[in-house]
C-alpha cells in the first residue's frame, strides 16, 4: 500500500510525502506511521499515546475522514492509496501534529467547565440509575480527541462557535444539578454564536470514535432555550 | 509572530468531498434549492404559463419545503439517528408529489 502523508514545518512549504509499506495481517494506520518513522523517515512528525483507542491522542483524517489512527485497519480501507492528514480546523505545530489550545479555548468561551454550586447543593449523589444520569451518559463520555471540530463544517466559518465538543460537555453541565453556572451558561449559549449556529450536518456525530451525538446535546439544548422563553 | 497555519476541508478537492455525509447533503441541497428558488420565481413571475418553469418551481418548492420539515423535526426532538432516514423520505415525497401535482395539474 502506499500511504501520501501531509508534510509540513514552519519554514517549508506543504508537501505530501508519499511511503509503501506492506500492509500485514491486523496493521492499523499508526503501525504504519511508526513504522516509517523507525526506518525509512525519522523526520515524521505524529501524535500517539495508548496505541489502542483509548486516549484519542492520534486522531487524524485518513481517506478522507476523521479517524483514530491506532484503530484503523489498513486491510479496512478501500483504497490501496490512502491519504493522511492532520486535523482540520486546528493551528499546526508539524506534520500530523496539531495545536489543540482552540479545543480548550472553544471549551472557556461556552463555560464548558464545571462550576460548582454555592453551599449543600454542591453536593450529590446522582445515582447510575437515575434520570438526571441516564439523560447524559453518553455524553459525558467525550475524551476531547477534536475530532468533530475537524468535521464539523461550521467551525470553518465561524471562529466563535464553541463547536460540538463544547456544546456536547455544555449539554452535560446544564443537566448537572451539582454545577452553578447554569444561567450564565445559558446566557452565553442563547448567543449568535452558539446554539443557532450548528445546522445539524450530524457530521460531528458520524465522525466521533465514542458514538456520542453532539448534534443530539445540540439540539436538546436548542429546545431547553426556547422552552425557557415561556 | 506569522500567522498559524491551519487546514481546511478543500472542497475544490476530491478528497475535500470524499465521505462528504448525509446530513451536509441534505442541508447543501436545500440551500442550493433556495437561491434557484429565486431566480425560478423571478422567471416565473415574468411569464406565469411556461411548463417547464412550473415544473421546475413545482420541484424546487417541494424540495426545499420537505427537507426544510426534516430539520423542523430533528429540531423538534426526533432522534438524530434517524436524519438519514429522514432526507431518504423527504427526497421520495418530493418525487411522489411532484408526480401527483403534475399529473393532477394536466388531468
Amino acid at each position: 500500500m502506499v500511504l501520501r502523508v501531509f508534510r509540513w514545518d514552519p519554514g517549508t512549504g506543504e508537501r505530501v510525502q508519499e511511503y509503501r509499506v506492506t500492509a500485514r495481517e491486523g496493521m492499523t494506520v499508526l503501525d504504519a506511521l511508526v513504522e516509517i518513522q523507525r526506518g525509512s523517515d525519522p523526520t515524521l512528525a505524529f501524535r500517539y499515546a495508548c496505541r489502542v483507542g483509548m486516549c484519542g491522542s492520534c486522531a487524524m483524517v485518513i481517506d478522507g475522514r476523521e479517524r483514530w489512527a491506532c484503530r484503523t485497519l489498513l486491510a479496512r480501507l478501500p483504497r490501496r492509496t490512502v491519504s493522511v492528514r492532520p486535523l482540520y480546523h486546528f493551528p499546526l505545530i508539524r506534520d500530523l501534529v496539531v495545536d489543540l489550545e482552540p479545543f480548550r479555548r472553544r471549551m472557556l468561551a461556552t463555560a464548558a467547565t464545571f462550576e460548582p454550586a454555592e453551599g449543600p447543593a454542591a453536593f450529590a449523589a446522582v445515582g447510575r440509575d437515575t434520570a438526571e444520569r441516564r439523560q447524559v451518559a453518553a455524553a459525558i463520555e467525550c475524551i476531547g480527541c477534536g475530532m468533530c471540530l475537524s468535521a464539523c463544517t461550521m467551525v470553518a466559518h465561524d471562529e466563535r462557535f464553541p463547536g460540538p465538543a463544547a456544546l456536547n460537555r455544555a449539554f452535560t453541565l446544564q443537566l448537572d444539578s451539582r454545577d452553578g453556572a447554569h444561567a450564565d451558561r445559558a446566557t452565553r449559549l442563547r448567543s449568535e454564536d452558539a446554539l443557532v449556529r450548528c445546522h445539524a450536518q450530524a457530521s460531528c456525530t458520524a465522525v466521533c470514535p465514542m458514538e456520542i451525538s453532539p448534534t443530539d446535546s445540540i439540539l436538546s439544548l436548542r429546545r431547553r432555550a426556547i422552552l425557557a422563553l415561556f | 509572530m506569522s500567522e498559524p497555519r491551519v487546514l481546511r476541508r478543500g472542497w475544490t478537492t476530491r478528497e475535500g468531498w470524499r465521505d462528504t455525509k448525509a446530513g451536509l447533503w441534505a442541508w447543501l441541497l436545500q440551500r442550493a434549492a433556495a437561491v434557484a428558488l429565486v431566480v425560478v420565481i423571478a422567471l416565473h413571475l415574468q411569464n406565469p404559463f411556461i411548463p417547464a418553469v412550473q415544473a421546475v418551481l413545482l420541484g424546487l418548492v417541494l424540495l426545499h419545503g420537505l427537507l426544510g420539515l426534516r430539520a423542523i423535526l430533528l429540531d423538534f426532538g426526533l432522534p438524530v439517528g434517524w436524519h438519514r432516514a429522514l432526507f431518504a423520505g423527504a427526497l421520495g415525497l418530493a418525487i411522489l408529489l411532484f408526480v401527483v401535482f403534475w399529473m393532477w395539474r394536466w388531468s
